[in-house]
């Protein structure tokens, strides 16, 4: 495949790759000095040889080529849980900038959002529930609940200002676009991390900038899943977007769309370009919830119908079935026609395939349905069996009582055997007050309960202070997690007391506090599922082995209460009393504390040119002396007669209003 | 800013004369509208018809869904779980719990802690709760409910509630079928009663904190796992699957309340199912209808205020309060077998199931968390209460009484003239000749209260007070070979001794005794306020005791008989909060063993309070109960600034004149005719 256009992929594949490393290089060896095995830079040629060896990309790829493949991979989980993974690519290789005027299967907005911005790679994530890593092991794409979004800006002469325009309008076309309230997204919720995130597009050398911002407290409904498929070139017409029905999607305990795109340029030449666009849906179902006798199901259980078809314009649609782990009790019916092997860091995954271009080769109208069944000697007792906890757990909640301070703690739990690098990224929005001194990594053995005084020392530190209503804090922190060891980072946070009219409406529900990010390097591929970086479809994570994988996790986001007044009757009561008392203390006070001293008219404008100008300067107005009625008299006498001679050439009319306090005063007494 | 210190308001005016005059008479009407006002309280005029104010709630707006299924599996359950008490007879079956909670899907842990308990030598106790939470399908973990089951052990020597456990889990595996939660649901069981509960609570909001080995007492841990912010929480107490009625319990420590709304919630939702259920309901047969529906009202306020005084919890949901959480407990009592009432046993948990769903769908549905309706109020009957707008009258009109008089004592504070002519009255009385003649007196020099040995004395009663809360913990003290009540008693006793010795050895100099008076009432009234702002049945009921003594109390020393200040001094004297103490403890031991001859019952008593003492320091250290702080740092001080005020011991005018250089006594009569008619009063 290489040999057909020799120039560009090969070269992209290793530059990009090499940009990675550049970039893994740059940041982890730092935190994982201690534990040099996880780096250990691997030889650039290894992928390159195995991007080779593999099918990486289907089929050969020319100028203005655009290819679209589906693909649906069905996982059993533990704890009675199904997981339904779509993916549907689109790779697009339009060469020229201008070309991107004509799009075919790429949405028109993606081609005019990349026409207009210098936005290199963009991650839109709009979620509902929590991915429980414990029970269901790692996702193939990761996902924060509500929504998140970032996006890598690169391009020549591009300022910060730039950017943040940029990200902001990139925000309210998105919003538009899939519905959600992403164009709440602005400075006040944005950060530009500075470790944790890494470019996957290409050429990443160049200097480039990043954007990211969460909203967990959007939720996620059918008015996203809609504009969401609109996308896809098929529509939810056929193909397997067809199974992805609100009704079914929605009553899930998981479900995530995710949308990336990102640009692969290549090194030198601008004009040859791939656009990769990926829509991936992430389903949980469980079983317990369809009130089975059993454990069977199928996709028509699941979706609510069989698959009626692929996607015409599809190139691959092809149903990847987990068979072994929690897939290995279910039978399948009808028989997969293939099985893959699948040798990742050591792990194996069996697959059975379905390819629906093959089932639906011969016309005719028929459903395509897969069922999963248990056999029948298996009684209703579940699989009470606990499942192999993956390497890296996160959580994160509130600590303290109270409307006043809190904590917010956030524990890293390494089950694996080995020392592991990890980066910890906090978004903590304005209304929260973060206090660095306060920061803490605190460890303890996996198994006791109990922190101690026992310090991590953390490799790296990045910190962005908040500003109130203005920016967030940011924080980044890095360090070496010990085998078999859980990291506690603790944070005290002082809740701000808002305006008035800052609080929602439901006031007293909470405020949000996003969910912090979690990034780390597995050695090993136990429970790692996520797609390789060059690659672009699931199948591209088969045999995909590595030096080690980039895994990235996201904790709960967090409800803290924040001092909430009574918005109640007595409260608009004490709102406008308080106001009617600051608004009267004033001229209160300075006439309670001030003596007032009428002056009398010094001199009397002769000519009416004279009286106007003295009206425009307020020159004949009323003296108001902070000064002992008798002293002033005198004072003032002086004042008036010698043009203030005894003050020296401070004054220069007559008229001149003396407007002295009751130091001055006095001082002229002395004298 | 001037109101009070400018002379011209405080002497001379008006206002000040006439209420000298009355102030007897003041206080007295405050007094006795406070309690009147009290009592109206109960008036059906007075008070209001309960509802639900916050429309998230909606109670009943489903139809219940859990079927006579799930009450076969409680039954089965119960069945499991008393085969399993055999082999447990002092522990909990974590095992068993822990097992089925796995098996109906939920997210299974278990949490242990530890106590070390102050007394006897430091022993430790482990314990271990087991809960799991139900991972709602409709929210990412950031909120949640609470449902909890105290267990006890087959040895407890309380009332077995062991089917709570069962009825618990039976409702989770039905829970945890549906997918309509939109908060986690966490099913805890404690053990060791409030302990555990306690315990759960701390772990789950300061888990991070380092144990302090000479400070803390509990060890609570960390949670293994957590389900965000908790909203509300139901804690379960049942006798038996086939249950006679509900009492609903709401005090919590320190007598806080959860919402009314709650309550109100619980209230309709087991009315629509069909359950007897009510605020300190009892059995059927118990019930009297001959008394007034005032008789009743009153009844009812009295014993609410009475079981919130104490700022003991009635039950695990108590603890939630203080981390807002509201949170009540159900607790159901088992039907008497009568030959003509039998039930279905197939089906007899099914309607207090129903209620489980139905309050469980409810708070499923808040969308904030409580905040409407009232945190303060007293349940006069099972759909009537009492505001806090409405009841706070009654304490503000008793403790305004001492405001009013730190007014009077204020403003006639003695002057220097007067401080001179009450120096040259005792001067006069005692030799003529010492007379000094006006000539050699100093006019000019300025007479000073003396405010510094006024607020010394001050800080030394509150040091004796603060000494109160402390030293029975210290480590020296605990060493000794004693239990802890004798040591609690003996350190209190010790400390209320050097409080009463404390005005015979201590004599504050002339005009000290007046300014002490102002500073007693300021605080004084100040306290009470805020005692009665956070517990108003125990503000209130400290305030009607001894309002009557603060108000009767009088420094000066003419024109009052003797044996009433003797009677004031014996006042004083029974009302030492250690007296008061021993005396509720008497009352109730006699109210409990009336069978039992007076000595007996009185040496009972003086074990029981001492024991009582030990408690409080306990249950202020272990669980945060304030009672034992406001009796010990606020009321003892305030007694012994009480005692001092009763004494009224005074330096000699004569020592001081000779102390203090004698100054000149000018005989102004109208200032002592105006003292004169104010000591009358």
């Amino acid at each position: 495949m290489c040999q057909l256009r020799p120039r560009p992929l090969c070269q992209r594949l290793g530059s990009l790759l090499m940009a990675l490393q550049v970039f893994l290089m740059a940041v982890l060896p730092a935190i994982a000095a201690a534990t040099p095995a996880t780096v250990g830079a691997p030889p650039p040629t290894t992928a390159p040889t195995t991007g080779g060896s593999r099918p990486n990309f289907s089929g050969p790829l020319g100028r203005s080529d655009e290819r679209f493949h589906e693909e649906l991979v069905v996982r059993p989980l533990s704890g009675d849980h199904v997981n339904t993974y779509f993916q549907f690519t689109t790779r697009w290789h339009f060469g020229k900038k201008d070309n991107l005027y004509h799009t075919q299967l790429t949405p028109r907005v993606i081609a005019e959002v990349l026409q207009q911005f210098d936005v290199k790679e963009l991650h839109i994530g709009l979620t509902q529930g929590l991915w429980r890593y414990e029970t269901w092991g790692y996702p193939i794409v990761e996902a924060t609940s509500g929504a998140e979004m970032w996006a890598w800006f690169s391009g020549d002469n591009l300022t910060a200002t730039e950017v943040d325009r940029q990200w902001g309008q990139l925000a309210n076309v998105f919003s538009g676009v899939l519905c959600a309230s992403l164009n709440f997204v602005d400075k006040t919720n944005s950060i530009s991390p500075r470790h944790l995130l890494r470019p996957q597009f290409m050429p990443a050398n160049r200097p480039r900038s990043v954007r990211y911002a969460s909203l967990p407290r959007e939720i996620v409904c059918t008015e996203n899943l809609t504009p969401w498929k609109k996308l896809l070139p098929c529509g939810s017409a056929s193909g397997f977007a067809s199974l992805l029905n609100s009704g079914h999607v929605h009553n899930t305990k998981y479900h995530s769309l995710g949308l990336k795109v990102r640009m692969l340029c290549e090194d030198h030449l601008e004009d040859n370009c791939i656009v990769e666009l990926t829509q991936t849906a992430n389903l949980v179902y469980d079983l317990r919830l369809f009130e089975l006798s059993n454990n069977d199901f199928s996709l028509r259980r699941l979706f609510g119908m069989g698959l009626n078809g692929f996607c015409e314009l599809a190139e691959s649609s092809k149903i990847y079935v987990q068979r072994n782990e929690q897939g290995q009790k279910y039978s399948l019916v009808p028989q997969p026609t293939q099985e893959v092997k699948s040798i990742r860091g050591g792990h194996l995954v069996v697959y059975a395939v379905y390819d629906m271009l093959e089932q639906f080769k011969d016309p005719g109208e028929r459903l395509f349905n897969i069922a999963w069944l248990t056999p029948k000697n298996e009684n209703r007792r579940r699989n009470l069996m606990k499942p192999t906890l993956p390497p890296v757990t996160v959580h994160r909640y509130l600590l303290g009582n109270g409307q006043e301070r809190g904590r917010i703690a956030t524990e890293v739990t390494n089950n694996h055997y080995e020392a592991l690098p990890i980066l910890v990224q906090e978004l903590v929005p304005w209304y929260v007050h973060a206090y660095l001194h306060t920061l803490k990594i605190r460890r303890k053995p996996q198994r006791v309960n109990e922190y101690t005084r026992r310090w991590l020392p953390f490799k790296l530190l990045h910190y962005t202070p908040g500003k109130q209503r203005e920016l967030p804090s940011h924080l980044e922190i890095g360090f070496t997690l010990p085998g078999q060891t859980s990291a506690l980072i603790t944070i005290d946070v002082d809740y701000l007391l808002l305006k008035w009219l800052e609080y929602p409406p439901d006031a007293n529900h909470g405020h949000y506090i996003g969910a912090a990010m979690v990034s780390t390097q597995l050695p090993m591929g136990r429970n790692y599922t996520a797609l390789p970086p060059e690659g672009h479809l699931f199948e591209h994570s088969f045999n995909a082995t590595r030096p080690n994988y980039v895994l990235s996790l996201h904790t709960e986001a967090l409800i803290v209460s924040l001092p909430t007044p009574d918005f109640s009757m007595p409260y608009n009561v004490i709102c406008l009393a308080c106001t009617v008392v600051a608004l009267a203390f004033g001229p209160i006070h300075s006439v309670a504390t001030k003596v007032i001293v009428v002056g009398r008219q010094a001199s009397a404008p002769k000519n009416f040119v004279r009286k106007i100008l003295g009206k425009i300067f307020r020159r004949n107005t009323v003296q108001v002396r902070a000064a002992a009625a008798a002293a002033a008299g005198a004072a003032q006498a002086e004042a008036l007669r010698g043009g203030g001679g005894g003050r020296g050439g401070g004054r220069t009319a007559a008229d001149q209003p003396i407007l002295e306090d009751l130091r001055e005063e006095e001082e002229q007494e002395q004298d | 800013m001037g109101l009070l210190s400018d002379p011209s308001i405080s002497t001379q005016s008006k206002l000040v004369d006439g209420l000298a005059r009355h102030v007897r008479k003041v206080c007295l009407v405050l007094y006795v509208a406070g309690v009147v006002w009290f009592f109206c309280l109960a008036l059906p005029e007075f008070n209001h018809g309960t509802y639900l104010s916050e429309n998230a709630l909606s109670p009943g707006l489903v139809y219940p869904e859990i079927r006579v299924d799930a009450n076969r599996l409680a039954i089965q359950l119960l069945e499991e779980l008393h085969r399993e008490r055999t082999n447990h007879v002092s522990t909990t079956p974590h095992a068993w719990i822990a097992a089925k909670m796995n098996e109906f899907g939920l997210e299974t842990h278990t949490h242990n802690y530890t106590l070390r308990y102050p007394f006897g030598g430091g022993k430790e106790y482990h314990g271990k709760n087991v809960y799991g939470i139900l991972r709602a399908p409709r929210i990412a973990s950031t909120e949640g409910i609470v449902f909890t089951a105290p267990y006890r052990a087959a040895s407890s020597v309380h009332t077995d509630i062991s089917p709570s456990v069962p009825l618990l889990l039976a409702f989770a595996d039905f829970a945890r079928r549906k997918n309509y939660w939109a908060k986690d649901l966490i099913f805890l069981v404690t053990e060791q009663e409030q302990l555990g509960m306690q315990a759960w609570l701390e772990a789950y909001h300061d888990g991070d904190r380092v144990p302090d080995a000479n400070r803390t007492y509990l060890r609570p841990g960390n949670l293994p796992a957590r389900a965000g912010s908790l909203q509300a929480a139901l804690n379960i107490e049942v006798q038996d699957l086939e249950i006679d009625y509900v009492d609903v319990r709401i005090e919590g420590l320190n007598g806080k309340l959860p919402n009314l709304d709650m309550f109100n919630l619980v209230q309709r939702i087991m009315a629509r199912e069909g359950i007897a259920s009510g605020y300190k309901q009892a059995p059927r047969k118990k019930r009297r209808h001959s008394q007034s529906v005032y008789e009743q009202n009153l009844r009812g306020m009295l014993s609410m205020l009475a079981s919130q005084a104490s700022g003991v919890p009635t039950g695990n949901h108590g603890l939630f309060h203080r981390y807002r959480i509201d949170a009540l407990t159900i607790a159901a009592a088992r039907r008497q077998t009568h030959a003509t009432l039998k039930g279905n046993p197939g089906s007899a948990a099914v309607p207090l199931l129903k209620a489980i769903e139905g309050i469980s769908r409810s708070l499923n549905n808040l969308l904030e968390r409580f905040h409407q309706s009232f945190f303060f109020y007293v349940i006069v009957n099972n759909d009537r209460y009492i505001s806090i707008g409405d009841y706070m009258p009654a304490l503000v009109a008793l403790v305004a009484c001492a405001f009013v008089k730190a007014y009077l004592k204020w403003a006639t504070l003695p002057s220097a003239s007067e401080m001179e002519a009450a120096a040259a009255a005792a001067s006069a009385a005692g030799s003529e000749s010492e007379l000094p003649s006006p000539g050699e007196a100093e006019p000019d020099e300025p007479f000073d209260l003396p405010y510094g040995s006024v607020l010394i004395y001050l800080v030394a009663t509150l040091a004796i007070g603060y000494l109160c809360n402390v030293l029975p913990l210290q480590q020296y003290f605990l060493e000794i070979p004693m239990g802890a009540a004798p040591l609690t008693t003996s350190v209190l006793s010790f400390l209320s001794l050097i409080g009463f010795i404390l005005p015979f050895v201590v004599v504050l100099p002339p005009g000290g005794l007046e300014l002490l008076h102002v500073a007693f009432l300021l605080i004084y009234g100040c306290a009470m306020i805020a005692i009665g702002l956070l517990n108003f049945a125990l503000g209130f009921f400290v305030a009607v005791l001894t309002v009557p003594l603060v108000i009767s109390l009088e420094t000066s020393e003419e024109n009052t008989k003797s044996s009433f200040r003797n009677s004031i001094r014996l006042l004083t004297l029974i009302l030492n909060p250690m007296m008061i103490v021993y005396v509720i403890v008497l009352a109730m031991t006699f109210y409990q063993f009336p069978e039992l001859p007076m000595q007996k019952i009185m040496l009972r008593a003086a074990t029981a309070a001492m024991d009582a003492s030990a408690y409080g320091l306990i249950d202020s250290v272990i669980y945060g109960n304030f009672l034992y702080f406001v009796v010990s740092t606020v009321l003892l001080p305030l007694w012994i600034l009480c005692w001092t005020l009763a004494l009224s011991k005074r330096r000699d005018y004569a020592d001081y004149l000779d102390f203090d250089e004698a100054p000149s006594p000018q005989p102004p009569a109208p200032p002592a005719q105006r003292q004169a008619k104010l000591k009358r009063n």
